[in-house]
């Protein structure tokens, strides 16, 4: 057994005995708040969870490109949000504008489709560029410079997006077929299923090149040993931008859904959700796949119930309550869910 | 006191790999002790676990009758455990006295409001640091190089620079990490007379890790031998070079089982 | 195996002792020749000169820009001196501003306190004299400066800066937020606090339109920054900043104790982003939620980072270019270039473009600032050099 110092021990293990005390106040009360709400008025919880639900489903999509690029080469591309962004103001002018669709048809839908391939072919094209102008050179500098690169992306994406589409938000009508289901009294949008009969494939389409194909075990192998991946006949440069072009591709066809989905496009779009994303990443374990899609749709849940439900914070609270989440995992669990505790060997 | 440092059944394990198995240790005050093996023998890590730098599984490590094991690093630095890096890690951007001067924060009063207004205290305080700075600069042999960015220094110097740094920490004892990986024989004769002067003019306890086996031998009042973890020699310069266990540790075993 | 290295000048201490004043005394000269210009000389001009010199250099862009200063100081002692990125300062910025709205306003109508204040003693509210806020102001940013960095010590870089962007994220909600906190109203939510008082100085009672005095205030403000700056960076709280900025494990082996010495970095820096928000308030003769957002804590990495991270004299100068463009040098650029042409390019929109243009312009090619505080040029080039003592750091 360990035989550390009592001091030590005593310390240690009045520390563990706070925040596990504290996490499990915490939870308790996080728990009887959704009791309250779920009795009060079942529909409302539902409803709420649903919509946080279809939410979550496009931040996973977005987490994705976020954990992918950590991952390899353990940089937090603050441009992703933004690339999502332009994703959608691109699709916006790609239906509404230059095809002219702005209600449901089979030849809509056709359109939609060939948006889908060309936005997610341009965001790829695009996440590929950045990397090799603003990050490719920085691979060895200290950490700072390419996060201060990484933000200064961003704002020159935000530059891009405030001149296609404006300065304020822009509202556009959906080429999807409007209309809901209704189950007992939680109305299910007609958009949340295409959402999602979009979505899966792509995740699935993902987790088969990440695992199945040479490529994704190359991007494996490099985030794991940059270096040795090297050694082993791996094109770093290659698999890097092969990772860039896939996490840029899953934000454009974010970009796409919400624009659809939504109906609204703003070139402050992808910071706002782009933090979001990034949460549900690191809540799920930076790095790590499958945590990235279940943190997304944590943190959907989390902010959809507490923007919807009665006795909740309300909307005007909700990027507190998401950041304050960030905080706390942060200081407490940077792993996150399904991270592994690394201990850095000097 | 007759040992400056003692651990006690250190053990440390990264997950499943037991990197250091239940290894005591001590340095004799004011001895000169070595700790080598191949690499790979875990020395390393029981080095930072002595500075505070991992905390073991399990042991205990006492210095000056107190228990430092799991104290952080800074305290245990502070407290007179100092160390100089196996890959140099001097402040590159900072002049060779700023290097030093660095060490001496722990044993510096001045505080923000002190240092904004420059009280009589705080002055005297700067002045009394810059020359103990220099002066310990001359006493490695760099005194020329005060103001000089670490950076720009020679490999040699820049190894001379990180034994001031850790000597204005006014330690006990002194963890000297390969300190002359680098070096060709004549430099580590001149090191061997320099280690010597350290521990007499210092007053310092000092632990080597070495890979280079003359300087170990010719240095050493006492050889530690780690394989795989495990302490499995401990003795004279004399005893260690003939130690069965420990020429198998180095050569591997003999030329009938390799296959 | 030996090691190339980049040859970085040595600066010996009288030389940049030498270096010091000189910037010391340019900015004193050029602080007086301003002021007194604009106290004196300005009304007295022809007024085609006039109105040139209050398109390209009104004195509230002066002001304003000196208020950008301040706070890039501030950030400049976090980023610069101890190499944490702190993408959320805005925080501080407006905890200042509110700090003034409480403390010198007729906000808090239920008291009636007066302290060395040149409001009319009729007025309710609370009423300290402005440099008793300044003081008050900075006190309380430190505090918050100390709770924002607390979960980051032990963070690596990037994890630090969102942790540090959340709360730039968070601080401001809560202000907009404000107006009803468990039934508390504590910042008027969006519509803000306004108007705040005047600045009292012997014999004067300074409002929103002396122009001139305040830059004078304002002037010594920065100059007591500057001071603050250069003070602690010869002394030991520097060196251990410097020391953690390069290797933070050399740094905790050689008796820097790591949390402290973070802590006391974000204080001071945020202390001056204190004072900035109480002296933008002032300027704005009020606190206005929605004027903090994110872009203002970029906008001041952009400032720290063009002026070269940890130069307090190169931060200034960035700080006030990229103040002036954003404020007057491109609207004014714009009109000229738009009346000339007869063009119709909405100039003043690029400014996103100018900053992330600026972070990563000067990350890739000139990492070290426009004006290079030496030691710093070596830093952020470790990647051309193949030695292997630059290991560590972060």
């Amino acid at each position: 057994m360990t035989i550390l110092s009592r001091g030590y021990q005593a310390r240690l293990s009045r520390r563990r005995y706070a925040e596990r005390t504290l996490g499990t106040l915490a939870s308790f009360g996080i728990l009887f708040w959704l009791a309250i709400n779920f009795v009060k008025s079942p529909s409302q919880f539902f409803q709420a969870s649903l919509i946080g639900l279809s939410n979550g489903i496009l931040y996973a999509l977005i987490a994705l490109g976020y954990t992918l690029v950590y991952g390899i080469i353990e940089l937090i591309n603050f441009a992703h949000g933004d690339l999502f962004m332009l994703g959608a103001v691109f699709s916006a002018n790609f239906i509404s504008i230059w095809f002219g669709k702005s209600s449901s048809s089979p030849a809509a839908w056709g359109i939609f489709l060939a948006c889908l391939i060309c936005v997610m072919v341009l965001s790829a094209t695009v996440n590929v560029g950045i990397e090799r102008f603003a990050y490719r050179r920085l691979r060895r500098a200290p950490k700072l410079a390419p996060l201060i690169t990484a933000v200064g992306v961003s704002f020159v994406l935000q530059f891009v997006g405030l001149r296609w589409n404006g300065s304020g938000p822009k509202k556009w009508s959906s080429v999807l077929p409007a209309g809901q289901f209704t189950i007992r009294g939680v109305n299910i949008p007609f958009t949340t299923l295409f959402s999602i009969a979009v979505t899966v494939p792509l995740l699935v389409l993902m987790s088969w090149i990440v695992t199945r194909t040479r490529q994704g075990k190359a991007m494996r192998a490099t985030a794991q040993d940059q270096d040795a991946a090297r050694l082993m006949g791996i094109n770093v440069d290659r698999t890097i931008s092969f990772t860039f072009a896939l996490g840029g591709a899953l934000a454009g066809a974010a970009g796409l859904l919400f624009q659809q989905t939504r109906g609204l496009t703003s070139y402050n779009l992808g910071y706002q959700l782009g933090l979001i994303a990034f949460t549900s990443a690191v809540m799920g374990g930076i790095g790590n796949l499958q945590g990235a899609v279940l943190g997304a749709l944590l943190i959907g849940l989390i902010q959809g119930l507490n923007d919807g439900l009665p006795i909740g914070l309300g909307q005007q609270w909700s990027q507190t309550v998401v950041f304050s989440i960030l905080i706390l995992l942060m200081a407490f669990k940077p792993t996150g869910l399904l991270g592994k505790t690394v201990t850095e060997k000097v | 006191m007759p040992s400056a440092l003692v651990a006690e059944n250190i053990l440390v394990k990264f997950g499943g790999l037991t990197a250091v198995n239940s290894v005591s240790f001590d340095i004799p005050t004011g001895g000169i002790v070595s700790l080598i093996g191949p690499n790979g023998a875990g020395k390393t890590t029981f080095f930072n676990v002595l500075t505070g730098l991992y905390k073991p599984t399990s042991g205990t490590v006492m210095f000056g009758g107190e228990e430092i094991t799991a104290r952080p690093p800074h305290k245990i630095a502070a407290a007179g455990v100092a160390r100089t890096f196996q890959n140099i890690r001097v402040f590159g951007l900072m002049t060779a006295e700023e290097n030093v001067m660095v060490a001496m924060h722990s044993h510096l009063k001045a505080g923000i409001l002190g240092t904004i207004f420059g009280t009589p205290r705080q002055r005297r305080e700067e002045r009394e640091s810059h020359e103990a700075a220099r002066s310990l600069l001359e006493f490695v042999g760099i005194g020329k190089w005060a103001g000089e960015y670490a950076r720009n220094l020679s490999y040699g110097d820049q190894r001379r620079l990180e034994v001031a740094r850790a000597l204005a920490l006014k330690p006990k004892v002194l963890l000297l990490d390969e300190p002359t990986a680098g070096m060709n024989p004549q430099e580590s004769k001149v090191f061997i007379d320099f280690v010597y002067r350290v521990r007499d003019e210092k007053q310092v306890s000092i632990l080597l890790i070495e890979h280079d086996m003359s300087v170990v031998m010719s240095v050493s009042e006492r050889v530690t031998v780690l394989d795989q973890g495990e302490k499995i020699a401990e003795g004279t310069p004399a005893e260690i070079k003939s130690n069965q266990r420990v020429i198998e540790a180095y050569l591997g075993k003999s030329k009938g089982e390799k296959a | 195996m030996e090691i190339v290295k980049k040859r970085t000048k040595p600066t010996s201490k009288s030389a940049l002792a030498k270096s010091q004043r000189k910037w010391a005394s340019g900015f004193i000269i050029a602080a007086i020749i301003i002021w007194i210009f604009y106290t004196f000389i300005m009304a007295r001009l022809p007024d085609a000169l006039q109105s040139v010199v209050q398109n390209w250099f009104p004195p509230t862009a002066l002001n304003e820009a000196l208020v950008w200063v301040i706070c890039a100081l501030g950030l400049n002692i976090v980023v610069g001196y101890a190499g944490l990125l702190d993408l959320g300062f805005v925080a501080f910025w407006a905890i200042g501003g509110y700090s003034a709205g409480w403390f010198m306003s007729a906000f808090f109508r239920q008291a009636n306190i007066h302290v060395f204040s040149s409001a009319p003693k009729s007025l309710p509210g609370i009423h300290l004299s402005f440099w008793m806020v300044i003081f008050v102001g900075g006190l309380i940013c430190a505090l918050f400066g100390i709770i924002i960095g607390a979960p980051t010590l032990r963070l690596k870089s990037d994890y630090l800066a969102l942790v540090t962007l959340g709360f730039g994220e968070i601080i401001p909600q809560v202000f907009t937020n404000g107006e009803n906190i468990a039934g508390f109203n504590m910042s008027n939510g969006t519509k803000g606090i306004s108007p705040v008082d005047n600045i009292g100085v012997p014999g004067k009672s300074l409002g929103p339109f002396d122009f001139s005095w305040k830059f004078f205030i304002f002037v010594l403000l920065t100059a007591f920054m500057v001071f603050i700056s250069l003070r602690l960076r010869t002394g030991r709280l520097g060196r251990a900043w410097l020391a953690i900025r390069e290797d933070e494990l050399a740094a905790s082996m050689m008796g820097v104790p790591l949390m402290r010495t973070k802590l006391s970095a974000y204080a001071v820096g945020a202390f001056s982003g204190g004072i900035g928000g109480v002296a933008f308030a002032t300027h704005v003769n009020g606190v206005f939620a929605d004027r903090f957002n994110f872009s203002i804590s970029i906008i001041l990495l952009a400032m720290v980072v063009l002026g070269g991270m940890g130069n307090v004299w190169g931060v200034m100068v960035g700080a006030l270019l990229i103040a002036w463009i954003n404020s007057t040098g491109l609207p004014a650029f714009g009109d000229l270039v738009n009346n000339t042409f007869n063009t119709q390019i909405n100039f003043p929109s690029y400014n996103f473009l100018l900053f992330g243009g600026v972070l990563v312009l000067m990350m890739l090619f000139k990492r070290e600032g426009m004006i290079p505080e030496s030691r710093l040029k070596a830093i952020l080039h470790e990647a051309d050099d193949t030695s292997t003592n630059v290991e560590g750091g972060h």
